[in-house]
């Protein structure tokens, strides 16, 4: 009998409902569980509405469920809106003051006083209860505890977790079932990637669902001897992002829809100059400022023709953390290379959600910065090559470098004629062909399960689809990673191999349908559609699908 | 090092009588003493242009350099500058591009104080799209875009660079070469943000040049330029309008140190291109699990 347990925490924006998640996760991950940590809440700093939701499983589990087993309410509001969700045998853990017929409670006040503890320690009173419930020893817990909260109250906690502890019952008796996990979430993973990749500069501002990347690498700059930098908006980073891939930097900016916006005429610089930038937009629910702190997939179109005029780009979607590792240092490495664009897109639900893995892998694509050791006299910036890709200089190496806005000459002098504008054109697209090439080698797609009928989607849904799948009848699911340049000959063949096909997105058109029929010629009709600003759950696709003609 | 090495094969399609061409000049000579002096090396200088009449002069400069986007001179000399600390970045921008398209970049410039140097060619109007009003156009100006005048009064960049905390700012003009060179010279070699607005008359749209030769002057020994009080009042002598009885000061307002931008990380100081690093993945994923 498989084991699964699905935990909501929930309470007011500052009470450690996503600190407390993680750290159950985080347990269950070094008992060798696979967790799914979903992470809900609202823009705002103190009050509102925040919750969590848990999936722990014996099996691997890449999405969250809406169904609870156990509820930890830290105040009433979680239980007025969730109570309705709790499956049948399920129970709330919370404070007595608290009014559920489900509730089991523990005298938070009276343990807090003989604590001498403040209410935020709470959430550690009812970390132990629910450990002695899952019957896991106290010892492993509190050391976890100790490798977890790095401050000073560390004793507070775990005397509180130890308190917890004994006014629990056990009632399962869990174990080590494995190795321990990875748990980590998607912009993690996106640090990770780049930090792997040999990354020099970061540049961002702050926006939601990006900025974690923003923290993650600023932490860890001196560490990794890096830089990152928050500069005043996000023109001001794309383009002084520009500047330092023309210095010689392996530069990244990371931002939202909004910011993303922002930076698009340098994207086009980008384009004509044929700098290497790597952008990572996370989206959520557009459009302008839509609802900040959720997830959706509106963007897929505005990345794929961002920016004025016609340049190639590379635009990789990965599905998980563990792909987006792989796939950020492949935007690296093809960005550096064929001097392009890269757009690594994501959302907030594979963003800020923590995923569980058996193992981490980067991808084997080469670091190499792909700049010349010793470019010569005659160097010219913009040289007329077989595969459209001049040997790179950069400034400071002896001879002229230059980068241009304008149409320009093999120089980068400035031109308007109808000879060099054709020649440059022809010159910047022929990097395509080498492109694909490339990009077959990297799995542009990933096929899961076996099946007559077919699912596509991309990017964050992929968790939840691949759970839908064992109890969907016939149906394999293609996952397209690759959206620039498109992998059209295997998406083509996949759909005319298959019987049904169905589009799955996290918005209201269904935008990779469109590129779809735009690279292949394929109209798909029949699709699942979300776009409550939400990401789905297993459950929902399921359903749907079974509804489908 | 002669003034022709920095010379390019470009045709050079600023209207005849263009005051660029001086500022051009300028420029090439300011550079070549530099080099000559042995202050700055060639092959480590790199220009950034933002784009109208001014941004020409990167195709007639044969250094290094990035021909940028409307607006955004800043923020590439920065990047420039973070990527690799040796170069001697100079961005050149138009009066549009700094004060219009690109003023918030040029307010945090002015505080970043990255070591490099920001020249405006200031003709109070916008000329390359034939004639319109820029923030620093004076107040009345007939424009095709203002046929009834405008009605704001103008951007003073020199105040406004002193009080966005500008480690180093002057103005200069265009026609008075020797001036303008020492100025540029200094700027360059002035460790911070050096700004410089540089009057440039448009001959074609907006031709000041009688009424600077009228009412220009030079700061002398007078001006203390390390008194920010006093420079706020020197540049409050001239608004950028065309009174008649303006005394305009060219010459440094303010000059003060403070640590650079790129001198307060400890991380690598060199040109990243030229860092092989050792990435350890297994101390990258540590953390998580």
């Amino acid at each position: 009998m498989a084991m699964e347990k699905v935990i909501l925490i929930g309470g007011k924006a500052g009470q450690g409902t996503a600190v407390t998640s993680y750290f159950i996760g985080k347990v269950f991950c070094e008992l060798g569980y696979y967790v799914f940590n979903y992470r809900d809440y609202p823009s705002l700093i103190r009050g509102g509405h925040n919750f969590n939701v848990l999936r722990i499983s014996d099996k691997p589990v890449y999405s969250h469920k809406d169904k609870y087993d156990i509820i930890v309410a830290l105040d009433q509001k979680t239980i007025d809106l969730h109570q309705k969700n709790l499956n049948k045998n399920g129970f709330i853990l919370g404070d007595d003051d608290l009014k559920s017929k489900k509730l089991v409670s523990v005298d938070v006040d009276l343990t807090l006083k003989k604590l001498k503890a403040p209410r935020i320690i709470e959430n550690d009173i009812f970390i132990g209860w629910l450990f002695k419930y899952f019957g896991i020893d106290k010892k492993l817990l509190l050391r976890e505890a100790e490798k977890k909260f790095k401050t000073k109250k560390i004793n507070l906690i775990k005397k509180a977790i130890e308190k917890g502890y004994t006014l629990g019952k056990i009632k399962e008796k869990l174990k080590r079932i494995g190795k321990s996990k990875y748990f980590i979430s998607g912009n993690q993973a996106v640090g990770v990637g780049a930090l792997s990749s040999g990354i020099d500069i970061y540049i961002a501002y702050p926006m939601t669902p990006a900025t974690a990347v923003l923290h993650f690498l600023a932490k860890k700059q001196l560490d990794n001897n890096i830089l990152v930098l928050q500069l005043e908006n996000e023109i001001g980073v794309a383009n002084a992002a520009l500047g330092a891939s023309f210095g010689g930097a392996k530069t990244m900016v990371g931002t939202s829809g909004g910011g993303f916006a922002l930076m698009t005429e340098a994207l086009s610089l980008s384009g004509i100059s044929e700098l290497p930038l790597v952008v990572y937009l996370a989206q959520r629910t557009a459009p302008a400022t839509g609802v900040p702190t959720y997830t959706g997939q509106g963007d897929l179109k505005f990345v794929v023709n961002a920016g004025h005029g016609e340049f190639p780009r590379i635009v990789v979607a990965p599905g998980d953390p563990k792909e987006a590792i792989m796939r950020t240092k492949e935007a690296f490495y093809l960005s550096t290379k064929y001097h392009l664009l890269s757009i690594i897109i994501s959302d907030k639900h594979l963003g800020e959600s923590d995923y569980a893995f058996d193992k981490l892998e980067r991808s084997s694509v080469s670091n190499e910065r792909f700049i010349l050791k010793k470019p010569s006299k005659d160097y010219k910036s913009y040289k007329i090559t077989k595969d459209g890709v001049s040997p790179r200089a950069v400034p400071g190496q002896g001879p002229v470098v230059r980068a241009t806005s304008y149409e320009h000459n093999e120089y980068g002098n400035t031109i308007e004629d109808a000879y060099w504008t054709v020649k440059m054109t022809d010159k910047r697209f022929k990097k395509l062909k080498y492109l694909k090439d490339e990009i077959k080698k990297l799995n542009p797609t990933i096929l899961y399960g076996k099946g007559k009928n077919l699912i596509i989607g991309w990017g964050s849904t992929k968790g939840a689809i691949i759970d839908a799948l064992p109890q969907l009848k016939d149906f394999r699911f293609l996952q397209i990673s690759y959206i620039s340049p498109f992998p059209k000959e295997i998406v083509k063949r996949e759909i005319e191999k298959s019987k049904k096909v169905i589009l799955v997105e996290n918005n209201v058109t269904g935008l990779l349908g469109d590129i779809i029929a735009e690279q292949t010629g394929y109209i798909i009709k029949n699709k699942v559609l979300k776009y409550d600003a939400r990401p789905f759950v297993s459950e929902f696709i399921v359903n749907k699908i079974k509804r489908k003609p | 090092m002669r003034i022709q090495d920095f010379n390019t094969k470009e045709e050079n399609t600023w209207c005849p009588g263009c005051s660029n061409f001086g500022l051009l000049q300028t420029a090439k000579n300011a550079l070549v003493e530099l080099v000559n002096e042995k202050k700055i090396k060639t092959k480590n200088i790199a220009i950034a242009s933002g784009i109208g009449c001014h941004a020409k002069i990167f195709d007639y400069i044969n250094v290094n350099g990035f021909y940028g986007l409307h607006g955004r001179v800043l923020p590439l000399c920065l990047g420039m500058k973070v990527s690799n600390p040796e170069l001697t970045v100079i961005g050149f921008g138009g009066d549009g591009d700094t004060y219009a398209e690109g003023v918030s970049h040029f307010i945090h410039n002015c505080r970043y104080n990255a070591d490099f140097t920001m020249l405006v060619h200031n003709n109070q109007v916008f000329a390359l799209t034939t004639g319109q009003a820029t923030p620093t156009s004076e107040k009345g100006f007939v424009g095709a875009s203002t046929p009834l005048g405008v009605k704001e009064p103008p951007l003073n960049p020199i105040t406004l660079a002193l009080v966005s905390g500008a480690t180093f700012v002057a103005r200069g003009y265009a026609l008075d070469f020797q001036h303008l060179k020492g100025l540029i010279k200094k700027a360059i070699l002035h460790k911070g943000f050096a700004f410089i607005d540089i009057l440039q008359p448009c001959i074609t749209f907006h031709n000041l040049a009688p009424y600077f030769k009228k009412h220009i002057y030079k700061l002398d020994k007078n001006h203390n330029s390390g008194d920010l009080q006093k420079a706020l009042l020197k540049a409050k002598e001239w608004n950028y309008s065309l009174e008649d009885k303006a005394k305009i000061p060219i010459g440094i307002f303010y000059k003060t140190k403070r640590t650079t931008f790129e001198n307060q990380w400890s991380q690598f100081k060199k040109p990243w291109h030229t860092l092989k690093r050792k990435i350890s993945w297994e101390k990258i994923i540590k953390e998580f699990k």
